[in-house]
């Protein structure tokens, strides 16, 4: 069963309010801030459907013309839970098919990628975690220990722009790897805030999670993520130079190419 | 450990300063005084250009297509389906 089905995702318009009301620190001045960050390219569905009158004829047409068109944004987060291409195509098509069984639930105009996401997570929770009804919480505390001891062993300012510059010859498969050796929900609110650009409300919502939480998960996430890609950057022999390394080190970056 | 203290007398608060402009998630004036920050500290510039290349990265890293036959699956299935009354 999918817990709460029919919750409609905030109006962007709404969406906006809530935020402003939720996060002290914002102001409307912001309003405009938020829409680049969240917004983003989400197309808006047409307002003038009223799922009540419809045919189910029309409600299949209004379904493959509204929400197939996200397929591969499912599929690329799919990618972040399930543990292979094969897993996360399965898991693509429950969430299909039951956003398909519950279409007439969702309130047109609001953010139909976003519930699209919040029922990919609940299939995920659902099918691959066997957590019914519980939101995406941790039961990695321990290796969130250890992670968490080791991200807060290294200083943030511990990377430098040469390392910067490091990472940036990293190959796609290391970001992947790395993602993915973090635990999953620091995993999840990083790729919907990093890929997506969603704000923290619409984060929280598709985690079914408080905001202060997204905040914390997204907080540690990064901080683990940063460490993990200097790992690699170092492990490939990018390191960060210091001035009588530097010929050596370029030499071995030449190797690496 | 940071010099700076521009954003925070910590890097815990530095960073999540720098996580929250990064996500949009600040007023205009909070803003305008982070971006005032940056222009001139060096050190704190460098820890957001980081932050934004990380970013990039997950995003481009991240952005997958679906195999070919997925959609046509997908649209076996809902086909299959009973259409549900509103």
């Amino acid at each position: 069963m999918l817990p709460e089905p029919g919750y409609g995702m905030q109006p962007e318009s709404r969406q906006l309010t809530v935020d402003l009301a939720t996060m002290s620190t914002t102001e409307p001045a912001a309003a405009a801030t938020y829409q680049t960050a969240g917004a983003d390219d989400d197309a808006v569905e047409v307002n003038d459907v009223d799922p009540a009158s419809e045919t189910p004829e029309q409600r299949r047409a209004r379904f493959e013309r509204d929400a197939m068109q996200y397929v591969d944004q499912l599929y690329s987060a799919a990618m972040r839970m399930a543990r292979n291409p094969s897993d996360a195509e399965d898991l693509v098509q429950e969430a299909y098919t039951k956003a398909f069984s519950a279409f007439h639930q969702y309130k047109p105009g609001t953010n139909l990628k976003a519930w699209l996401y919040r029922i990919l997570t609940n299939t995920y929770i659902n099918l691959y975690r066997k957590r019914q009804r519980e939101p995406l919480q941790s039961n990695s505390d321990t290796i969130e220990d250890w992670q968490l001891a080791k991200a807060e062993s290294h200083t943030s300012a511990g990377l430098r722009s040469a390392e910067t510059e490091a990472l940036d010859h990293l190959p796609d498969s290391d970001v992947k790897n790395a993602l993915q050796s973090i635990p999953e929900e620091f995993r999840l609110a990083v790729y919907f805030a990093d890929v997506e650009g969603y704000a923290y409300k619409q984060i929280s919502e598709i985690m079914n999670t408080p905001i202060g939480t997204v905040m914390s998960r997204l907080h540690r996430g990064r901080k683990m993520l940063r460490d993990m890609l200097a790992d690699y950057a170092a492990e490939r022999g990018f390191r960060a130079q210091t001035d009588d390394q530097a010929a050596a080190g370029s030499n071995n970056q030449e190797k690496e190419k | 450990m940071s010099d700076c203290q521009g954003l925070g007398d910590c890097d815990d608060t530095r960073m999540q300063r720098i996580y929250e402009y990064l996500d949009g998630a600040l007023t205009r004036e909070d803003l305008t005084e982070i971006k005032r920050h940056l222009d001139t500290c060096g050190e704190c510039a460098e820890q957001y250009d980081l932050e934004c290349l990380i970013r990039t990265m997950v995003k481009r890293s991240c952005t997958e297509s679906a195999p070919e036959n997925l959609k046509n699956s997908i649209l076996d299935r809902i086909h299959a389906i009973k259409p549900v009354e509103a």
